[in-house]
């Protein structure tokens, strides 16, 4: 496994526990627990959208193994 | 008339009043707060008793009785309510049997408690030393109070400094294998949610014996064919699995990589990760 796939394993985990925490959010009856939820959501995509830049970047070093 | 019809009758006739007056004394008499009270309840039924079987006796005489036991504790509830001192005659002051861990000897002695019974009734709190409690009072009820001194009081989260989230009280939602639509509504849930998460445990509604969902909108099901193993909530431990998997990627590809820049970035983003994860465990236990 190239550091490009991991970096993009690890991009997708982000994605889908971003999408969980949202989801749970949105069912919590709490607000106190909602406002933890929606700010680690926050968190979350500030270092999804570094991850992305990096996965990019990546690509473009990686190119030799793209086919 | 023959006796057996007339029985029949008193019967019938006295279960109806007993109904309406213990509908109408409240639950408060079931506690039993005071001995009046207490007394009230006895007597009561006692009337009901004989005017439902001795044929000789006036019904209307003991429906009198009856409607009279009834309505004057009713009334020195009523008015205790609005009068604190009327309040502490009738339902009767608390006496305080230990003091900033000293027993109250006087006091014992007026409510005719020897020591033995006092210690009997703080075993009875799990306390097998007078000197282990700090207050100890015994209610109008005859139930005995205790406030153990701090060191020996049950630890909480509090007073371990841990964080823990608020919940709410668990609504039921399904019962005897039927939605119920209410709880579901005070949840803004509705019936299609419920029916993915029971596909998602993969059992049918009608084999649910009680399903209940918690503050947090996790399912929570017991099925009638207790054979059937129904796995628990797995989307939180999940959730916290997959950030702590991910905190730890950054931290390797830290260390793995030796663009700067890229270090940089990835310490970053691992930090606000691990801040974040250190938040959010108490709400994802």
């Amino acid at each position: 496994m190239t550091v490009g796939s991991q970096v993009k394993g690890c991009f997708s985990s982000i994605k889908s526990a971003e999408a969980t925490l949202s989801l749970l959010a949105n069912k919590t009856q709490d607000q106190q627990t909602k406002e933890v939820f929606e700010n680690t959501q926050k968190i979350l995509s500030e270092v999804k959208e570094d991850l992305q830049k990096q996965v990019i970047w990546l690509g473009t070093e990686e190119s030799q193994y793209k086919f | 008339m023959p006796e057996w019809v007339e029985i029949i009758i008193r019967t019938l006739a006295t279960i109806v009043a007993l109904f309406l007056i213990t509908k109408g004394l409240g639950k408060k008499q079931l506690s039993e707060m005071n001995v009046f009270e207490y007394i009230t309840g006895i007597v009561i039924g006692d009337i009901i008793a004989v005017h439902a079987t001795d044929v000789d006796s006036n019904l209307f005489y003991g429906v009198i009785a009856a409607f009279l036991w009834f309505i004057i504790p009713w009334g020195a509830e009523y008015l205790s309510m609005k009068n604190k001192t009327l309040r502490d005659f009738i339902e009767g002051k608390s006496t305080v049997f230990i003091q900033n861990g000293k027993i109250m000897e006087d006091n014992l002695k007026k409510e005719r408690y020897t020591i033995d019974e006092l210690q009997e009734a703080l075993r009875d709190k799990n306390i097998f030393r007078a000197a282990d409690v700090e207050f100890a009072v015994l209610e109008p009820s005859g139930t005995l109070s205790v406030l153990p001194k701090k060191e020996y009081r049950p630890l909480t989260a509090k007073y371990l400094g841990i964080e823990v989230p608020p919940d709410k009280q668990p609504e039921t939602v399904i019962m005897d294998g039927k939605v119920l639509h209410e709880p579901l509504a005070n949840l803004s849930l509705n019936v299609n949610w419920l029916e993915t998460e029971l596909d998602k445990l993969n059992v049918s509604i009608e084999n649910v014996f009680v399903g209940e969902v918690d503050s947090d909108g996790q399912l929570t099901v017991d099925l009638y064919d207790d054979k059937i193993a129904v796995p628990s909530p797995t989307e939180k431990p999940l959730l916290l699995a997959t950030l702590k998997k991910c905190q730890a990627d950054l931290e390797l590809f830290a260390l793995a990589t030796e663009n700067e820049q890229a270090k940089q970035l990835y310490q970053k983003n691992s930090k606000k990760l691990k801040s974040a994860i250190t938040r959010i465990t108490p709400y994802l236990k």
